[in-house]
């Protein structure tokens, strides 16, 4: 590494001469009193004021600043030194362009850009720190050949990454014919790489605009650069002293180097990369500096928008079917290594719609293969079951199910607009780039449609599923270590907060852990946060400090204490969505449970609603507790009064639901079977009587009758 | 048994911010205690009243607007009639006529009205923007430049459009910013969080927490008011401690009690009578349920709401 830092030091001092001979030469035309400005900007020699604190108004300030540039010039050999003489290069880069404006307001005529003025800041400025353009790239070069320099600029301007050139390659741009300035983002810097300094110049007024850094504040600085300014160098071969000096200030800031010149060359992971191939630079620029593109139009040729997801498609409008039904079909959403996806690549594998005979089924496999840093295999699901959504919200297409029992119609319209399977994956990768930017960085979608590859590629399917399910029941409270909230529902019931575990889902259904998981990662701020559960008060009725704290600081207060396992003591409250109520009876020592859709009498002598009446609001009222209709079958359901055991009455419907789960765990539990069959009903009760009811429990040998009192 | 008060002040208080420049720069918030509780302890900064006006020109309709703006030919007029009535404490210049599905008046000529407006007044100034949410983006970006060194407070960034607001208005500009979320806590102190994060200062940012006309649903507002201010003084939540702002006069005059003339239902009384009732009513309401500041329109509201201010505070 010493002869990088040596090739370093001495750019950084031929930079320090050439600076020292500019200053001289327009010292030898004018006096000191001369006034030494860019035009229109309020910060005057922008690197010099940032890094020195000198307002240089004169060439006599200019002069001044130089005893203060070099002081940064160390050679103590650390990475500090680099750094430190990386932005001293840049400051006397700033010193010889300066000089070039002693005169006029436009030393480069036109032909070059040169200096950016303030208002330029601002509007390059607003969009970087939005991130609608997602970073700048500074290209130094000439590169290899024209069509190649062509081709990089392009590719950066149509992810819309901002353009800026410096030395050979702005002829090549040139003879090219491409137009250039600062509204197509493309724009020509100057000839020679002390013209760099205007690039700094502009990070650092971005950052004191932007960020509020103060003169004098390296480390404010730089740290500002690296986490907001998303900006990285291309330099092609060959790269001399002086631009490796100008490199040391560029990834001084945080942004990272990509050349393909070897020789004396050293490779820096993620910070001084070498990229032999210039086709990759793109690539290989934008994961070094984390950009990820969004997606702004979806590339299909109907309508896309939530007002078609409702579209029926009828079989005699219908062009071709993709029906998991009779044929092998499937949907699959799986995270690869970023290395092995390539971002927004649609395969089509085996035939189009075009040669499925009109109005008849066909098999195909939809596969997004995901890659991102902050991906976890947890998601896939997640973000699978969104593809109904994404696909059905396309204008003549029709999407219901999910994994293997899809159903895709397509109806005549749109084939005659031109849609084909690809798009398909089109819109995949467009809504998961966009809606999971948080996670996803990378997407392609392949899609298979001839028959003899689909039926293994359905088995592999199977066998994700397969594995999923097995991690999902897997999945128990106290192989987790941590639960999360939800407090989606704070807008109309305002204490109320749900805490959302592996084994109890969100009262209303619709949120699982994993859910509640994933929301936290795409939105930090949002819903579900964190619960940590370390400080365990009582396992058995499921509570812990943590929990208490964290319902008492997202109810802002109004409740202290919950258990997760029990309805008599601090049962969860509820919002007002919950799927099921469950209400003590006190007859038969259990509990009874009616689901939303059940609107006739129960035997507590109150229906759904009356019950709901007593339940939601954010209130705790012991003995009753509203769920969801998963949480029935769950090992934790009122697991400190004995668990499902205390199931008394259901709707008939409810039980049918939740039957086969249900009957499981009571058998893994307490080794009863067939339990439903034990519980009361509607019919098996039919006028909503508890004596009724506990009679029926008695020839049944309910378990419950046998139980403690609940109270 | 002797009664014994207690001062229920807190430790923490609400945002003192101030908006415009000079001597006519106006500070709301700063307080520690609830809504016009001056008895446990003294409110140093009274709520204030904004005077809308639009650039679609003023209610035809409504014979008090009416006659009061009468004659006033451009919008450095409007302002400085509106300035001039008894109780104002700020301008609040509605782009009404941006809205890309009504009129969609273009940027440019947006912002020479506000620069117009600027000429008329030298009260603080509000910019309420269209309802064109990504359209306020670019029109905030230009209004913010054109009024720059004027302290303006744009209304409002939105969950949507926040980004490009919070850094061109509230970063490049250095204007004030008000985050605009749809009655719900959670929703306006997330996006309290997220402005902040983009590096705007949590002192420059005002709430509109939402906003509706008494008797359509207003009680959510009443909820979600007291509880912010309850957050914001008792659990010392600084992300909900920005003053409020409310624009009253929109959702007012836009009901049906304000609407429907004397002729088509005539036990209701004079049309006019009942539209400044909504507003005086909605507005005190608003006061009392946290609002730092309402936007009234007429001069009448504006009279009772002031008279009811100065006599509370």
């Amino acid at each position: 590494m010493v002869g990088l830092f040596d090739r370093a030091f001495k750019g950084s001092d031929e930079m320090y001469a050439l600076a020292e001979k500019a200053l001289a030469e327009a010292l030898a035309t004018h006096d000191e009193s001369t006034p030494a400005v860019f035009p229109n900007t309020a910060y005057y020699a922008a690197c010099i004021y940032e890094y020195t604190g000198i307002k240089v108004m004169t060439l006599g300030d200019l002069k001044s600043a130089m005893e203060p540039i070099r002081a940064m010039m160390t050679r103590n050999y650390r990475t500090h030194d680099v750094f430190t003489s990386g932005i001293a290069t840049a400051m006397a880069a700033e010193v010889i362009e300066l000089c070039k404006y002693l005169d006029t307001d436009t030393p480069y005529n036109g032909e070059y850009h040169g200096h950016m003025n303030d208002a330029e800041v601002r509007e390059l400025g607003v969009p970087l720190v939005t991130r609608d353009i997602p970073g700048f790239v500074v290209i130094i070069g000439p590169a290899p050949s024209e069509e190649e320099a062509e081709a990089l600029i392009k590719g950066y301007q149509s992810r819309g990454i901002f353009v800026f050139l410096i030395g050979g390659i702005i002829d090549q741009a040139k003879n090219r014919k491409l137009s250039m300035g600062f509204p197509v983002r493309i724009v020509p810097v100057g000839p020679d790489i002390w013209c760099a300094s205007h690039i700094i110049s502009l990070v650092m007024r971005a950052a004191m605009i932007f960020g509020a850094i103060g003169p004098n504040q390296y480390d404010e600085m730089n740290k500002y650069t690296f986490e907001r300014i998303f900006a990285f160098v291309n330099a092609f071969d060959p790269v001399d002293d002086l631009t490796i000096a100008c490199g040391a200030c560029a990834i001084a800031l945080g942004f990272p180097v990509i050349t393909n010149d070897t020789k004396d060359m050293w490779r820096v992971p993620k910070t001084l990369i070498i990229q032999e191939d210039t086709k990759d630079w793109i690539e290989t620029s934008l994961e070094a500096r984390d950009i990820k593109i969004k997606v702004t139009n979806i590339d299909i040729p109907v309508s896309y928008s939530s007002a078609f997801e409702g579209e029926i498609i009828r079989r005699p409008d219908m062009q071709v079917e993709i029906d998991g039904s009779r044929k092998d079909c499937f949907e699959l959403c799986i995270t690869k290594e970023a290395h092995e996806v390539e971002d927004h690549k649609i395969e089509v594998i085996g035939p189009d719609f075009d040669e499925i005979p009109v109005g008849s089924k066909m098999c195909a496999a939809i596969i997004a293969e995901v890659a991102g840093k902050s991906m976890q295999s947890d998601f896939e699901s997640v973000f699978e079951r969104k593809f109904h959504t994404f696909v059905n919200c396309m204008e003549g297409i029709m999407h219901t199910g999910q994994r293997d029992l899809i159903r895709i119609r397509v109806s005549k319209n749109a084939y005659e607009a031109g849609f084909r399977i690809r798009h398909i994956g089109e819109v995949l990768y467009a809504k998961l780039k966009n809606e999971y930017a948080a996670v996803i960085d990378k997407c392609q979608v392949k899609i298979y449609t001839s028959t003899d590859e689909l039926h293994d590629l359905r088995k592999m399917a199977n066998e994700i599923y397969d594995k999923r399910d097995e991690r999902l029941a897997g999945l128990t409270d106290e192989n987790v270590d941590q639960f999360y909230t939800c407090i989606l529902c704070q807008s109309f019931s305002p204490s109320h907060v749900c805490i959302v575990t592996p084994e109890r889902l969100g009262l209303c259904g619709a949120v699982s852990w994993l859910d509640a998981k994933a929301t936290n990662e795409l939105d930090a701020n949002g819903p579900s946060q964190v619960v940590t559960k370390e400080r365990v008060i009582d396992e058995n009725v499921g509570s812990w400090e943590d929990v208490n704290e964290a319902v008492a600081k997202y109810s802002r207060g109004a409740l202290e204490r919950v258990t997760l396992y029990s309805i008599m003591e601090d049962p969860m409250t509820s919002c007002g969505c919950f799927e099921c109520i469950c209400g003590i009876e006190p007859f038969s020592n259990g509990v009874i449970i009616v689901n939303r859709e059940h609107t006739g009498m129960t035997p507590l002598g109150m229906t759904f609603s009356e019950m709901a009446s007593m339940t939601g609001g954010g209130v705790q009222t012991p003995g009753f507790m509203g769920h969801g209709k998963h949480f029935i079958a769950s090992k934790k359901f009122m697991k400190a009064e004995g668990g499902v055991a205390r199931i008394v009455w259901m709707p008939k419907a409810l039980k049918e639901t939740v039957r086969d789960r249900l009957n499981a765990t009571a058998m893994e539990l307490y080794g009863i079977e067939n339990f439903c069959d034990m519980i009361g009903d509607e019919e098996s009760c039919g006028n909503g009587d508890p004596e009724e009811l506990v009679n029926f429990l008695s020839e049944t040998g309910h378990p419950a009758l046998a139980m403690d009192p609940m109270m | 048994m002797p009664l014994t008060k207690t001062s229920q002040k807190f430790n923490a208080s609400i945002n003192a911010f101030t908006i415009g420049t000079g001597d006519k720069a106006v500070t709301m918030g700063g307080e520690n205690v609830l809504p016009f509780y001056t008895f446990d302890a003294p409110i140093e900064n009274a709520p204030k009243i904004g005077a809308e006006i639009s650039d679609l020109g003023m209610d035809k309709n409504v014979p008090g607007i009416r006659d009061y703006y009468a004659g006033a030919e451009d919008f450095t007029e409007l302002a400085r009639r509106a300035s001039a009535i008894p109780g104002v404490d700020f301008i609040a210049f509605a782009l009404d006529a941006a809205d890309p599905n009504g009129e969609d008046r273009s940027v440019e000529e947006c912002v020479e009205e506000c620069k117009q407006v600027a000429e008329g007044t030298d009260l603080p100034i509000v910019i309420i923007g269209s309802k064109g949410i990504e359209k306020n983006e670019t029109l905030f970006d230009k209004v913010a430049d054109a009024l720059s060194g004027k302290n303006v407070l744009l209304m409002s960034a939105r969950e949507e459009n926040y980004k490009t607001i919070a850094a061109s208005a509230g970063l490049a500009y250095s204007q004030k910013i008000g985050a605009e979320s749809a009655v719900d806590i959670n929703l306006a102190k997330q996006l309290n969080v997220i402005i902040s994060q983009m590096g705007v200062k949590p002192q420059s940012i005002a709430m509109n927490v939402g906003a509706a006309s008494a008797g359509y649903g207003f009680e959510y507002v009443v909820s979600t008011m007291e509880r912010v201010k309850m957050a914001a003084l008792q659990q010392n939540d600084n992300m909900l401690q920005m003053p409020i702002v409310t624009p009253v006069a929109d959702e007012v005059w836009n009901v049906k009690e304000a609407v429907v003339s004397e002729e088509d239902i005539p036990e209701w009384g004079p049309q006019e009578e009942r539209g400044i009732q909504m507003e005086v009513v909605t507005a005190s309401a608003c006061l009392a349920s946290g609002s730092n500041a309402v936007i009234l329109r007429h001069p009448a509201s504006i009279a009772a709401v002031s008279k009811m201010i100065r006599e509370l505070i």
